[in-house]
């Protein structure tokens, strides 16, 4: 994986072509007919410098990939960016990374530009993704000018809509971790997070199945379903 | 390529699927590098209760799976009833399925998931790279396959089977033939009698039995031939007088084999299937044996044993090599093969001696004696002479006296076994040589010498002369001297400790990489499998017995009792027996091949000529003799 984006970015400084072309980068893909068993999903999960996306940055991005209904393990994104300007004291102890990573990371713009690349315009999930998506289109668009908007879908709100009977005793990745018996190899360490919700988002997609939800619009509208059933529990 | 990268250049979620495994056997025992390719190349699915994971009717498994969380649940439908039944479990960090994804085939059973589960797998090309590559991964695959070269062996036979459209092998119980009721009758039955009703029912044979239906005698057409020819009595003679008494019986547990082997020693056509209480139940007839394979073994060593002329004897060989060829076409396994190519060998060895001896009788009392291959049994159509003989010395004459009358018969003999195909030996390891016609008391105290003073040339002859047998002539005279050789070996540590060094001389071609070893000549690749695969465990298996006392000759026969005297493992001697036996197999098939293609015999053979099954079973049985060598290293700390 990392020699693959070393040799990459090589190419790139080499203005050699084959890298991703900045103006025909991938589109993104809507949520219509794509059966969830066969289609390609990014599971995403960020580290950042801090909670606010309109002044904290991300410094890592961990995601996987979920492609015919299994996590394979060498089509996977692992990257600490290279941002040492920034002031990371806050966060370090939650995720680890300190300045010495930071700057043995890689530039942001070859990191993003390669992320584009990789995820190919595939949906997204997250957990809790509202918040990913912001810092990761804020990043995309302040670095690369990218405007694009990819189709996101938010694992936290899956997991309760199809497993509606589990009791998690609470709404974090950590609890429904400990519900399904997961182990998380790095809790905070982006790529482990994404590993463990791609874990879930596997166990969801077997449960969607077993519902007769079989593609990303089936899943929209059961999403959707349940966002008004909660509504009417919120307000009935 | 660049260096493989370092543990903490890795993606987080690779190092962390290493450390899950390197929790679990056979993980925990493999290199980094192979550990990080499992990673690299696994990927993770989910079931969830009941759902199934694997089934036989998926074809050909594809995937090697270990369970990272959860449950395996193999189902079976019972026989009986249609109920399914678990017949295992598999959980965290175990895998499947071993047997079938080595087999290339598909599941037996359900695999099926209980409660959440995560499962690890790779795809069949990582799997291979792994097997090849890693040994405790293979290892631990094959142990997990407890009859893996079971299975290969059926398969052969299947086939061969299949070609020739029967379901009879000679492993087969008696009781499985159709045993036909036997037309019997008293002993006092006029001759005349039991023909006509012999005629009436059809049939060759007629069993004469007591008022309890115990046979006590068997009279044939053959006999009725002999009687008439012979002008032995008139046909009213009670049959009683007439007939061939304490014929041939086997219980109904006995298999075919047993039978054939029972038929071809003492040329009888037909056996009576008895019971426990030796009662007659039925009758088995060379026919009911071999009418599907048409192998005609009994009429064979019959026609050996009883041929008047060395012409004879030289034309049939070529009905062995048939015989040999039809066998191995049936499913005959190597050790059946092996023995009944001995045993004709053995019936061709006694008729030349018999010939000669009708025509110049030395007039000594002999034992013939054969070593090394023959002598363990253990011959291939490929085979040269290595003979001796222990003669008893006649009062009033000295040993030198003997040998003059020996040893010109003996030389008549040695030569007219070369005109049967048996090569004369390179070495002069024959009876003719005056070294080798020896008294009892001369034998012995060669065979004191020979310990004694272990040169390295003595060892070289180990694997001729400590492997003996007597294959005509009186056979106390030879137990008598194993039994001195035997007990000296066993005192002197030295002796032995020489031989296990000499037999781990001879590494079976593997390298360290888990290819073939060649023997380079010219373009083709050879592989030697006697002297590179059969004789490493020969060897191995020949010091251990020797150093226990174990006076059998034969190589299977002594793992048997070393498994009983609890020397070899019982686990590790079947695997051994059958790296062995499948070499052979190996090993014969390409000898019939050859003589197919009227190539002169040799055991060599190109590697890339088998099939990839065939290669991996070789390469694992030489597997088989490395870890035989290792324990005679550990026993003799060499």
């Amino acid at each position: 994986m990392l020699e693959q984006i070393k040799d990459w970015i090589e190419r790139l400084r080499a203005g050699s072509t084959g890298g991703p072309d900045r103006e025909h980068l991938p589109t993104p893909k809507t949520a219509g007919d794509q059966r969830l068993s066969d289609c390609r999903l990014i599971v995403l999960d960020l580290e950042t410098t801090g909670l606010n996306a309109s002044k904290d940055e991300v410094i890592a991005i961990g995601a996987v990939a979920i492609n015919n209904n299994a996590i394979a393990m060498d089509d996977q994104f692992d990257l600490i960016l290279r941002r040492p300007e920034l002031d990371i004291s806050e966060t370090v102890l939650i995720h680890g990374i300190g300045p010495e990573a930071l700057t043995r990371g890689h530039e942001t713009e070859d990191a993003l530009l390669h992320l584009l690349e990789w995820m190919n315009g595939d949906p997204i999930l997250a957990y809790h993704s509202v918040f990913d998506q912001k810092f990761l289109e804020k990043a995309l668009r302040q670095t690369l000018g990218y405007t694009q908007p990819h189709t996101w879908i938010d694992v936290a709100e899956m997991l309760p809509a199809f497993f509606p009977d589990a009791k998690t005793g609470g709404r974090g990745l950590d609890n429904w971790a400990d519900f399904f018996g997961l182990e998380v190899s790095a809790r905070h360490h982006a790529a482990a997070d994404a590993m463990a919700t791609a874990e879930l988002t596997l166990a969801v997609i077997n449960k969607a199945r077993k519902n007769d939800v079989t593609t990303l619009k089936d899943l929209n509208g059961k999403l959707k379903y349940y966002r008004q059933l909660k509504n009417m529990h919120r307000h009935g | 390529m660049t260096a493989a990268p370092q543990d903490s250049e890795r993606p987080q979620n690779t190092r962390a699927i290493m450390t899950f495994l390197r929790e679990h056997s056979p993980f925990s025992n493999m290199d980094d590098a192979h550990l990080a390719h499992f990673a690299e190349h696994a990927s993770l699915r989910f079931y969830g209760d009941g759902d199934v994971v694997l089934s036989p009717e998926d074809g050909p498994v594809k995937r090697f799976y270990i369970v990272k969380q959860g449950r395996i649940r193999g189902e079976r439908a019972r026989d009986k009833d249609g109920e399914t039944e678990t017949t295992f479990e598999i959980s965290q960090g175990e895998c499947f399925p071993l047997a079938a994804l080595i087999g290339e085939r598909p599941t037996r059973t359900l695999h099926r998931a209980s409660g959440d589960t995560f499962c690890l797998s790779i795809e069949h090309d990582t799997f291979v790279m792994l097997f090849s590559q890693s040994d405790p991964f293979r290892d631990f695959c094959l142990r997990g396959v407890s009859s893996l070269l079971d299975q290969v062996n059926q398969r052969i036979q299947t086939s061969a089977m299949a070609s020739i459209g029967s379901s009879n092998s000679l492993d087969t119980p008696l009781e499985r033939y159709a045993i036909r009721n036997p037309i019997v009758c008293s002993p006092d039955l006029p001759v005349r009698k039991a023909v006509a009703r012999m005629h009436e029912n059809n049939v060759g044979s007629i069993v004469i039995t007591d008022d309890e239906r115990r046979p006590t005698g068997i009279f044939t057409l053959r006999d009725l031939r002999t009687m008439v020819a012979e002008e032995k009595g008139p046909l009213d003679t009670p049959i009683g007088q007439v007939m061939t008494k304490e014929p041939c019986c086997l219980t109904a547990q006995a298999d075919a084999f047993e039978a054939a082997m029972l038929m071809a020693e003492h040329h009888f056509a037909h056996i009576c299937v008895v019971d426990d209480e030796n009662h007659l139940i039925g009758m088995v007839s060379e026919r009911d044996l071999f009418s599907l394979q048409r192998v005609d073994l009994v009429n064979l060593a019959r026609t050996i044993g009883t041929a008047s002329h060395l012409r004879t004897l030289v034309s049939l060989r070529t009905d062995v090599s048939r015989l040999v060829d039809a066998m191995l076409a049936h499913g005959a396994d190597s050790g059946q093969v092996v023995k009944i190519i001995t045993t004709l060998n053995d019936v061709t060895v006694r008729r030349v001696l018999e010939l000669n001896i009708k025509k110049n009788d030395p007039g000594i009392p002999f034992t013939w004696l054969t070593f090394g291959s023959e002598g363990r049994q253990e011959q291939t159509l490929l085979t040269d002479q290595d003979n001796g003989i222990l003669f008893q010395t006649p009062d009033g004459m000295t040993e030198d006296q003997v040998r003059e009358k020996l040893l010109p018969f003996a030389e008549t003999v040695n030569n007219e076994l070369a005109e049967c195909g048996f090569t004369l030996c390179k070495g002069n390891i024959m009876a003719s040589n005056p070294k080798l016609c020896l008294s009892g008391r001369e034998w012995d105290d060669w065979f004191i010498r020979f310990i004694d003073a272990s040169t390295p040339q003595n060892l070289v002859y180990s694997s001729i002369f400590l492997d003996m047998r007597a294959v005509f002539g009186p056979t106390e005279p030879l137990d008598a001297l194993l039994d001195k050789v035997l007990t000296r070996i066993r005192k002197n540590d030295l002796f032995q400790k020489m031989l296990a060094g000499n037999a781990i001389t001879r590494k079976p071609p593997l390298t360290m990489f888990r290819n073939f070893r060649y023997v380079q000549e010219g373009k083709k690749k050879k592989l030697d499998l006697k002297r590179q695969g059969l004789a490493p465990f020969v060897e191995a298996v020949r010091v251990f017995a020797l150093a226990n006392g174990v006076g059998e000759a034969n190589t299977l026969e002594r793992m048997n009792r070393l498994a009983e005297k609890g020397i070899f493992d019982p686990k590790d001697a079947n695997a051994w027996q059958e790296a062995y036996s499948l070499i052979q197999a190996i090993r014969m098939r390409a000898h019939q091949e050859m003589l197919e293609r009227e190539e002169p015999l040799s055991n060599y053979i190109d590697p890339d000529d088998l099939n990839p099954l065939d290669r991996r079973i070789l390469r694992e049985s030489f597997r088989q003799a490395q870890r035989l060598q290792q324990k005679l290293e550990v026993t003799y700390q060499l």
